[in-house]
């Protein structure tokens, strides 16, 4: 634990040592202010469609102030001509509204009702009493959805049971329930955790390319509690940070901390990796780029659909979504993001303690060797079999990950396909994950005859089952409604008939490559044709 | 001849790395998946789309007389609207599953009108109802008003959901021509810091090769990747049957946008001569940059919105004040990139 703290605060003096001179922290407050000025500036004005739409107007109308219209003053004639000639996309004249026929004008007039709508409301409510303004009031009543008995016989005079408050609402002025500004909030814990993790990174980068990591190896410290040294004061400063937006957005503080120190956590595990594997500074900004994408994607793709859909649970935010609202959630709601999460933490800290040596970290290699050499290093130290059966398992909760990351690239293809374009995505995942590590030790002739090669391919197929069921255990009820993920995740009642077809294409990827002699994506593209075959079979049984 | 062989360079280790790869992975990702979220929205979140797919099967009861303008209002929207004679047979409607929610009669009290609405008690469900009925409550809001009389003007208006074509040409097309402008500014810190921190920049200037040449060569490949790049998006925007005007003009903005973010990522790469800090500030001037440009009405996403629409009053006069910009900034960084030769 010591060590650990020596670490964090060389860490902390390093930081402070490269930030603090050269003018740069005047330059980063400068440039901070600036956006916060615009962030401020520009809050309620920046809406979808900017500047998209030109506006002719004549007489008594009302001032349009929306960043989509640029307004052009003009005679009542000059406007009908700038209309025809397509200069303009709408003419106002007093109450008036022209339009053409064209689908760049019918948007304008979409565009500019939704503003009109506003506006015409405040004047009406400036204008006039409550009562006349806003002349309308609903209750809006929850009923249970059984019949209170058997058969309900119709009677003129029946009260309806409901089974929360009333909620009066007014129209015009309550819009419908929409999770958006909710899914907005919640990105706002994300986007420091981000910034943060991205400074680990360079922390590390910048150690290894000083080369300053190979003699901090070479003291008596283990890789583990360097890791977790140059960790803490970046885990310290996000976990901070989610308890003060917490308290600031009028959040429970400890609920917050619960929801995002997993999310945290994975942020940082992702963020590991990307400086061990990078041999070019441009190698870190592309994979920076990509794991901030996808990772962005995973958290919020799938919170937009809270209320709408149990799969929405996959990601924390959804979690934050319902906190917001003041909704209840369960255990199983918060494990099933936060096991996965923490899990790939694990996992990548794991990775982490195996790769942090200066062999590894400083040879220039293909990035498929890279990784090739990345997995036998986690694998070498212990028994083929142990490492393979346990690598299957391990890997499941990324799978997990990158299949609802699929889902969210497929969610845009045309609905035929969506199904089939993730059960081809996800069986060529669980293909490669599942065969990689046997391939990788007969590539280093670890494991060589036809029975070896079967009997890894059989534990590869258990430890991926196993997880996998243990996976849908903890999720079946939670994502009941969502056809895809129980597809994905197969959970058939006979278990010996989905560990038969897994070692089936397993053994199949791994004869082909090692000896057969063919090329590894062509071996994989047999075995994925032939898992998505099953897959389609099963879900065709199912459905 | 120096020159180009320093962006021969670049640009074959970018080949060889084929991390650039990676980049453009990112941006077809981007651009999926947020159109990905939009359909998802739009199906979810908007009564348009969901009354196109699903309008017939949305049935509400009403109780009471169908003349009133409420049901009217209801149906013209779309919406099935079934008459009950009274609150006990709506209900039985109800849990028969003839109807998914149902209305009161209309009531008044105090000169305003109440109504009763209910809805099963399942979120998604009744989200959805009330997303459907938002439009014909508020202009029945409009009816009763005017029966107060108070006149509510433009309300008329219809039009078309215009959130597809804003999102297309206000989000879709600049974020992929910008994207890979914001990608060469961090790829020329990255060519640069790599050269102070390997020690390795005093070996090439030992070539008859200036400071500002060099640092010309390398931003030159940034940029050329960048409009590459664009020249395949629009490429693939066209063949996507997405409508683009003034193709020449929009990659011309590119180009100079990219050479701008180059630009400004060399000076402060040159400036603080490390990747962590100058990643970091060339980030935030990034983003200050959008901001601001944003606040003084002279942004570039308007700009390139506004030609792939084919704005009447956008022409090259509004691309080139960029060029006058690209010019200063590329000046202030031959004076800056001094300070590597020290």
């Amino acid at each position: 634990m010591n060590q650990i703290l020596v670490i964090a605060w060389r860490e902390i003096s390093r930081l402070r040592k490269r930030f603090g001179g050269n003018g740069s922290p005047i330059v980063a407050l400068v440039l901070m202010a600036a956006l916060g000025f615009s962030a401020f500036n520009l809050r309620d004005s920046v809406s979808l469609g900017n500047g998209l739409y030109r506006v002719g107007v004549s007489g008594d109308v009302p001032a349009i102030e929306d960043s989509r219209f640029s307004i052009h003053e003009v005679a009542p004639e000059e406007g009908q001509a700038l209309l025809a000639d397509r200069s303009i996309d709408v003419l106002i004249v007093g109450a008036t509204v022209f339009e053409r026929e064209d689908d760049k004008s019918q948007f304008a007039v979409r565009a500019l009702k939704q503003y009109m709508e506003v506006f015409e409301l405040e004047r009406v409510a400036a204008s006039f009493d409550d009562g006349g303004a806003f002349p309308l009031r609903v209750g809006v009543n929850a009923v249970d959805g059984n019949p209170p008995e058997a058969s309900v016989e119709p009677r003129a005079d029946v009260v309806i049971q409901t089974v929360k408050p009333e909620e009066i609402i007014i129209p015009s002025i309550t819009p419908p329930p929409a999770p958006f500004t909710q899914v907005l909030i919640t990105l706002i814990y994300i986007l420091p955790i981000t910034f943060i993790s991205i400074f680990f990174t360079s922390s590390f980068m910048d150690e290894k390319a000083n080369r300053r990591l190979t003699v901090l190896l070479s003291a008596p410290v283990t890789p583990f509690q360097i890791i977790l040294g140059k960790m803490l004061p970046y885990a310290v400063f996000s976990i901070s940070t989610t308890a003060l937006i917490a308290y600031f957005t009028n959040a429970n503080v400890l609920l917050s901390l619960a929801i995002f120190v997993p999310t945290t956590l994975f942020v940082f595990a992702i963020y590991l990796l990307v400086p061990l594997f990078y041999r070019t500074f441009k190698d870190t900004t592309f994979i920076s780029m990509l794991v901030t994408t996808l990772t962005t994607a995973y958290l919020v793709f799938p919170a937009m659909f809270t209320n709408s859909s149990d799969l929405a649970y996959i990601s924390p935010l959804t979690l934050a979504v319902k906190m917001y609202r003041l909704e209840p959630f369960g255990w199983r709601e918060y494990l099933l993001p936060s096991l996965p999460m923490t899990a790939i933490f694990g996992f990548a800290v794991f990775a982490g303690t195996r790769l942090l040596n200066e062999e590894f970290l400083m040879g220039y290699k293909p990035i498929t060797r890279k990784i090739g050499d990345a997995i036998y290093l986690m694998m070498a130290h212990s028994q083929p079999w142990f490492a393979v059966l346990l690598w299957s398992f391990l890997v499941i909760p990324a799978v997990y990950m990158a299949q609802v990351v699929m889902l969210a690239f497929a969610a845009n293809l045309p609905v035929g396909l969506i199904v089939g374009a993730v059960l081809i995505a996800s069986a060529f995942i669980e293909e490669l994950v599942k065969t990689v590590g046997i391939i990788v030790l007969a590539e280093r002739n670890i494991v060589n005859s036809t029975k070896e090669i079967l009997w890894l391919s059989f534990l590869s197929a258990l430890g991926f089952l196993v997880g996998e069921k243990l996976l849908v255990l903890a999720s079946v009820s939670v994502v009941a409604e969502a056809d895809v993920s129980t597809a994905l995740f197969e959970s058939g009642i006979f278990l010996l008939i989905p560990l038969a077809a897994h070692f089936v294409f397993v053994s199949m990827v791994n004869l082909l490559r090692i000896k057969l002699k063919a090329p590894y994506w062509l071996a994989l593209v047999v075995g994925t044709i032939f898992h998505f075959a099953y897959n389609a079979a099963i879900l065709q049984n199912g459905g | 001849m120096p020159f180009v062989a320093v962006i021969k360079k670049e640009l074959f280790s970018v080949l060889r790395d084929r991390t650039i790869i990676i980049s453009i992975l990112i941006q077809f990702f981007i651009a999926s998946f947020s159109s990905g979220l939009l359909l998802g929205v739009l199906s979810l979140y908007d009564a348009d789309t969901i009354l196109r797919y699903s309008g017939d099967s949305i049935r509400i009861g009403i109780v009471g007389s169908m003349d009133d303008p409420l049901p009217a209002l209801m149906r013209e929207r779309g919406v099935n609207v079934l008459s009950y004679p009274n609150l006990g047979s709506a209900q039985a409607a109800f849990y028969s599953g003839e109807v998914l929610a149902f209305f009161d009669t209309p009531r008044n009290a105090n000169g305003l009108t109440e109504l009763k609405l209910y809805l099963p008690d399942q979120d998604t469900v009744s989200s959805l109802i009330r997303m459907v009925l938002q439009e014909p409550l508020k202009q029945y809001e409009n009816f009763l008003r005017e029966k107060n009389g108070i006149e509510v003007r433009y309300t008329n208006l219809h039009g078309k959901p215009a959130t597809s074509f804003e999102f297309v040409y206000s989000v879709l097309i600049p974020m992929l021509m910008f994207f890979p402008a914001f990608v060469a500014g961090s790829m020329s810190i990255d060519m640069i810091t790599e050269e102070i921190e390997n020690k390795t920049l005093q070996t090439l200037l030992s070539a008859p090769l200036t400071i500002s040449r060099m640092i010309g060569a390398k931003i030159t490949s940034a940029v050329i990747l960048a409009v590459v790049q664009c020249i395949m998006w629009l490429a693939l925007l066209h063949a996507n049957g997405t409508v683009i005007q003034n193709k020449f003009l929009i990659l011309l903005l590119s180009l100079i946008i990219a050479g701008i973010a180059s630009t400004s990522a060399a000076t402060v790469a040159a400036f603080l001569q490390d990747r962590e800090r100058s990643q970091f500030i060339y980030s935030l001037t990034l983003l200050a940059g959008v901001g601001i440009s944003t606040i003084l009405k002279a942004s570039p996403i308007t700009t390139i919105s506004r030609l792939a629409i084919g704005d009447a009053y956008t022409n090259i006069w509004n691309v080139l004040i960029y060029a006058g910009g690209f010019a200063v900034l590329y000046w202030i960084l031959l004076r800056v990139s001094q300070r590597l030769i020290n």
